[in-house]
Parts: C-alpha cells; sequence; structure tokens
C-alpha cells in the first residue's frame, strides 16, 4: 500500500469526499481517474480523495497510474490512497465505481462469467458493507453490469437498496447520438430517451416518449429505421468500436461512468436519464419483478433519483421489456448461491 | 458566443484518446465555451481515428458543436483557433538521433507548409510531439504567414512533474507550490529550477531545507519521470502529458493568474543570452492569448550552467535538422 498525502492548505474549499475506483490499473480507470479528478463529477469546488483498488499483482502499474494523477497537478486532488487492502480502499467512501471484474476469457460460457464475478461482487458487497459511509453511492460498471451489482447489493445489508445502481448511461449516451444524427440534430435538443433491462444485447432502448425540441418524434421516424438499425447499432456499438480501434470503448465508458454519478449526485434538472436501480424499489410498476436491477427512466433531484412514473406501455415495449427481464431472471438463477437472502 | 475551432493532429493516438474528452469536457476553454473539433491522422490509422470520433459522439458532450476528422492537413486544418500537434514519427528501437529528426523534420515540413496557406494569422500552436522544441522550429519556419509567437513547444509537464516533487516533498498540495520554472528542452538536459518559486507562499529552497537534494536527485527524478512511468506502467504517460497540453493551452488562451507563471517553449527573443531562432522554455506569463517571458530573473551560476547544456542540445538538434 502506498499513500500520496496532501494537507489541504486552502481553507474556501467544501470537505473533501471520497471516491473510490475498483479496478484501477485499467482502461477504463485510466480515464475516469482523469475526468473525476479535473472536477467533471461533482464540479470545480469539490475536493476528493482517490481511493483506488486493484489486484496484488497490479500494484506496479497502480503505482504508475497515482504518478501520474500527481503529475497531473490537480487542484482538487487532496489525497490519492492506491492498495490492494479492501478496508484501506473503502474505508468512509462516499462514491464507489466498481469497475473492476474478470473480463471473458476465449471459450468462457455466459454462465462463467456471472459465476466469477459473483464471486468478486459478493467480496465487493461485503467490504462496502463493512467499510463505506452507509451514504455511499455505488455504480457497477464491470460487467454483467446488472447482476453484479445486484450481488454487491444483497451482500451489504446495512446499505440502504436504492444506493446500489448498475451503469445503462452508455447505451442512453450512445442512442442519443444515433438519433442526433439520424434527425441532423444536436443531442440536448433530444429529451425522454429510455434504456430498459439489462446492460447486454437485450437491453431495449425506447424512443416512445422521446421528444425532439419538446415535441414527439415517434410518429415521425421510420419504424424500419427504428427495429433494424437503431436497436441494433446502439446494442452492437461497443463491437463495432472494437473493430475500428482495436480497443474497447473506455474512454466513452469512463464519461457515461461521470455522467451517471454527477447527475444522481447533482440532479439531472428535470432531465430523463437511464439507471439501472433495485426493482424492489417499485413493486412491480410497469411489470418489472422485484429482486433484480433494471435501467429505468429516472429523475435525479436533491442527491437522489426517482422513476418516472405511469407511462402507458403498448405491446411492442412489453414484449421487448419481457425479453430483457426474462434474460436477468436467468442471470439471477446462474449465481443464485451468492444472492445473501 | 461562437464555437472556437480546435485540431488535434495525432489523434488517433495514445495521448489524443486522453485529450479529446479533456477538451469536450470544458477543461480547457472553459465550462461555457463551445468547440468546434478537428480531428487529423495519416491515413494508416484512419479506422482508429474513426474509432475515436465514435467514442467523442457517443459522450454526448454538450459542449461540443461539431466534429470532424480525416487525413488530409488542408482539410482539417483550415481556419482553426488552435492546433495541438501530437503526431509525430515515434522513435522505434535502434533508431539514431539523426533519423528520428529527420523523420519528424519531414512530417512538420508538410504540416507547416500546408499551415501556411490554410491557417489563420491567430492561430495558436502547441507543439507536444517529440522532439518537441525542435519540431516546434519546423513548423514555424514553414509557415511564414503565421506570427512567430504563435509557436509554441510544451514543457509543462515537466513544469508539472517539478511542482509534485517539490509538493510531495515538504508535505503540499501540488497547487500549493507556484512560479518553478522549466528551462530549455524538452529531454533529459531541461533544467527545473526552484529559485524563484514558493511553496504555500514561502520560498521554496528554504522550505525543501535541502540543496543537495534539490540541485541533484530533484532535477534528475523531473527529468527521468517518463521513464520512470513507462518501468511501472509498461506504457508512456499519456495522461498527465494530455493533462498539461491542456493546461498550457488553458494559460495562453485564458491568461495566467496575477503573480504567476508557467512554463513554456517558445522562438526566443534573446532573454537570458538564448539566441533567436532556438525554441526555449522559458517561465512565461500570459495575457490576451500572448505569452511574455518573465524578465530580470537572478541567474546564478548553476543555473547557468544547466541553461547552457540544454541551450547547446538545442543548437545541435536545430542544426541537425536544418543541415539536410
Amino acid at each position: 500500500m502506498f499513500k500520496i498525502l496532501s494537507r489541504t492548505f486552502t481553507q474556501h474549499m467544501k470537505e473533501p469526499v471520497r471516491v473510490v475506483v475498483t479496478g484501477g490499473s485499467g482502461q477504463i480507470a485510466y480515464s475516469l481517474l482523469f475526468r473525476i479528478a479535473s472536477g467533471s463529477l461533482l464540479g470545480e469546488h469539490q475536493p476528493v480523495i482517490l481511493q483506488i483498488y486493484d489486484l496484488p499483482h497490479m500494484q506496479s502499474a497502480l503505482k504508475g497510474v497515482v504518478m501520474e494523477i500527481s503529475d497531473g497537478a490537480f487542484p482538487l486532488v487532496h489525497e490519492i490512497i492506491a492498495s490492494d487492502t479492501p478496508s484501506t480502499v473503502y474505508a468512509d467512501a462516499d462514491y464507489a465505481f466498481l469497475v473492476g471484474a474478470k473480463p471473458r476469457g476465449p471459450g468462457m460460457e455466459r454462465g462463467d462469467l456471472l459465476k466469477q464475478n459473483g464471486e468478486i461482487f459478493v467480496k465487493v458487497g461485503q467490504d462496502l458493507d463493512k467499510f463505506a459511509k452507509k451514504t455511499v453511492k455505488v455504480l457497477a460498471v464491470g460487467n454483467p453490469v446488472n447482476t453484479n451489482a445486484l450481488i454487491a447489493m444483497s451482500n451489504a445489508p446495512s446499505i440502504p437498496k436504492e444506493n446500489f445502481t448498475a451503469m445503462t448511461r452508455l447505451d442512453h449516451n450512445r442512442a442519443l447520438c444515433q438519433l442526433a444524427t439520424y434527425l441532423n440534430t444536436e443531442v440536448h435538443n433530444i429529451e425522454k430517451l429510455v434504456i430498459w433491462g439489462n446492460h447486454s444485447p437485450t437491453m431495449f432502448p425506447d424512443l416512445t416518449y422521446t421528444t425532439l425540441h419538446n415535441q414527439k418524434i415517434k410518429t415521425k421516424i421510420d419504424h424500419i429505421w427504428y427495429e433494424k438499425e437503431f436497436i441494433p447499432t446502439v446494442q452492437q456499438r461497443g463491437t463495432a468500436i472494437i473493430a475500428a480501434r482495436k480497443a474497447s470503448s473506455a474512454a466513452s465508458a469512463a464519461s457515461a461512468a461521470v455522467d451517471h454519478v454527477r447527475d444522481w449526485a447533482l440532479g439531472s434538472n428535470g432531465q430523463w436519464v437511464s439507471m439501472a436501480v433495485p426493482s424492489d424499489l417499485y413493486n412491480g410498476e410497469y411489470g418489472i419483478p422485484i429482486g433484480l436491477i433494471f435501467s429505468y427512466p429516472i429523475v435525479c433531484a436533491n442527491g437522489s433519483y426517482q422513476l418516472v412514473k405511469d407511462l402507458k406501455i403498448d405491446e411492442f415495449q412489453h414484449n421487448k421489456l419481457r425479453i430483457t427481464v426474462n434474460e436477468l431472471l436467468k442471470e439471477k438463477e446462474a449465481v443464485v448461491d451468492l444472492i445473501r437472502k | 458566443m461562437s464555437a472556437v475551432k480546435v485540431g488535434v493532429t495525432g489523434a488517433a493516438g495514445q495521448i489524443g484518446y486522453s485529450i479529446l474528452p479533456m477538451i469536450c469536457s470544458g477543461q480547457m476553454l472553459g465550462a461555457d465555451t463551445k468547440i468546434d473539433l478537428a480531428l487529423l491522422d495519416i491515413p494508416q490509422c484512419e479506422d482508429a481515428l474513426r474509432g475515436v470520433a465514435m467514442e467523442i459522439n457517443d459522450s454526448a458532450f454538450p459542449l461540443l458543436n461539431s466534429l470532424k476528422y480525416g487525413s488530409d492537413p488542408r482539410e482539417i486544418l483550415r481556419d482553426l483557433d488552435i492546433i495541438i500537434f501530437l503526431g509525430g514519427f515515434p522513435r522505434k528501437a535502434g533508431m539514431e538521433r539523426k533519423e528520428l529528426l529527420q523523420k519528424n523534420m519531414n512530417i512538420f515540413k508538410e504540416q507547416g507548409t500546408a499551415l501556411n496557406e490554410v491557417g489563420k494569422p491567430t492561430t495558436l500552436c502547441l507543439v507536444v510531439a517529440n522532439p518537441a522544441n525542435t519540431n516546434c522550429l519546423v513548423l514555424a519556419h514553414h509557415a511564414p504567414n503565421i506570427p512567430r509567437k504563435n509557436f509554441t513547444a510544451m514543457t509543462r509537464l515537466d513544469h508539472n512533474r517539478a511542482s509534485f516533487q517539490i509538493a510531495n516533498r515538504v508535505g503540499a498540495l501540488t497547487i500549493d507550490v507556484k512560479n518553478v520554472a522549466i528551462w530549455g528542452n524538452h529531454s533529459s538536459t531541461q533544467y527545473p529550477d526552484v529559485n524563484h518559486g514558493t511553496v504555500r507562499g514561502g520560498a521554496i529552497r528554504p522550505a525543501v531545507n535541502d540543496d543537495e537534494w534539490l540541485n541533484g536527485e530533484f532535477i534528475s527524478c523531473v527529468q527521468k519521470r517518463g521513464a520512470a512511468i513507462i518501468a511501472a506502467r509498461k506504457l508512456s504517460s499519456a495522461m498527465s502529458a494530455a493533462k498539461a497540453a491542456v493546461d498550457h493551452v488553458r494559460d495562453w488562451y485564458l491568461g495566467t493568474k496575477d503573480g504567476e507563471w508557467v512554463s513554456m517553449a517558445v522562438l526566443s527573443d534573446g532573454s537570458y543570452g538564448i539566441d533567436t531562432g532556438l525554441c526555449y522554455s522559458f517561465p512565461c506569463t500570459c495575457s490576451n492569448r500572448e505569452w511574455h517571458i518573465v524578465q530580470g530573473l537572478d541567474i546564478n551560476e548553476f543555473s547557468r550552467d544547466k541553461m547552457n547544456l540544454t541551450k547547446q542540445e538545442l543548437t545541435e538538434e536545430r542544426d541537425e535538422a536544418f543541415s539536410a
């Protein structure tokens, strides 16, 4: 374990918050840590203490990352802690980006991926339960993201369920970008786009309520484009980027993670965002069974989030929702012994 | 307010990948300034460049007004306000320095010539690709339509690294360290000078209270930091380099704070006995999108020797680059 310690000299800044990032020596963390350090997450008056986790054999690479953050001369970074010891890394955490996960290896079945990550996230949940603040806001980024978040949540019984979320904001941003191109407009003119369900190929990007300059677009969109081009493009965007870059989409994933937690902490200004959150909070709303982490349309305000309620769901949407629900139920079944009752 | 047009060459590379989200999220020009982004890379990197552009679009940055990319400098570098030159020829194992200089000179000759045709007289240029100082000279040489003062090279990474080393030594925050100065070449002959700097408002030397360290290990640590990071990460310091480039442009474009200076490699005006015709790093203040070398700093014998050493290396590089 090593620490870069800095004592605050200026008095006018707020008390620093503690931000955990796991998988700290990896690609997404590399992009994410520098965005957080710059103030993209909580604004330019909020200092941060970075608490970065990686496995013992990655500590040397992690040291290099810490050196670079230090060399970044960020005014907001008051301390950097890098460690493979959970009690150090998760101590008093206010925010936790769970980026570290086991990637899919060659020949690995999805069931194996679920189980191996499940075991990691049991421990993560237990460590958060023991060491983090009870108010910690948790975002699971490492895949399979919904089920990993569910496992962590169930193993952290003293932390409120609503503090555990999973990331579908990347799919949301990708969908916005595709739609903006199709409509020949800019992303900020588009509102009320929804990503439902699992962060996986069954995710459902839904334009039923979407507006352009506050006008609904559903009837103005070619349904063939919507089903045959838009949905597959959003679903397969990750693959397309790997094909082009020969590396996965770390920067845009990091950007989405920042967006997700920033909006959660600071509010989404009345805008709908997509977040995968515990369906336990919503008691079967939209026909989604309890016991899942499921992406919904959400509005954030005052440090918490609310479901957008009373939306009408038609048959087309219902079928799409059912597919992604079923996949999540199957995933849960594969790791049922890791979910603490 | 109209958008600022920012170009990045070598945009498909490691530093490009790091710098583009920083630029697009407002770290360089502020939270209220929209950006028209133009990305250049070589045809061989076409797919990777397209992939980066896809990711920037997928990030849905509110400040990104438009994005274009391609491999034709005359198209991409047209009418830009700011250009960050990341693209250069990397050093390969066993490559002689002369060959490295020659290959980079060709790149910067081509881009300088293009810039001369399509650039604005107000285009601000930052060269990051190594050998940065000499590449900057070559670029400027081939773009005579653009004022000499618009061409700079980056020593801000060294400056930030030096500030951190001092902060770390005394247990302060890096932002509490002000006015270190990097003189000379962005290379192992650079001279990190703390004689005029402060930490927490007090002079650095007495605060550190270890002249042997300041004159020895501190200097070599800053000089070799890049290598130390490669040793640890097995990759070079892309993010911190990107951050330094953003800092350099931000302070140049938006101005430095009162009483504070930064380090920039600029075309010398003869200050401190450094010949005009060299691109040399000096302590600078910035206002109205112009840099001004800080004048009147006392240079002791130790410093003078160090400054001469790096001047000599730059003179040799320049002569090698322009002799072909």
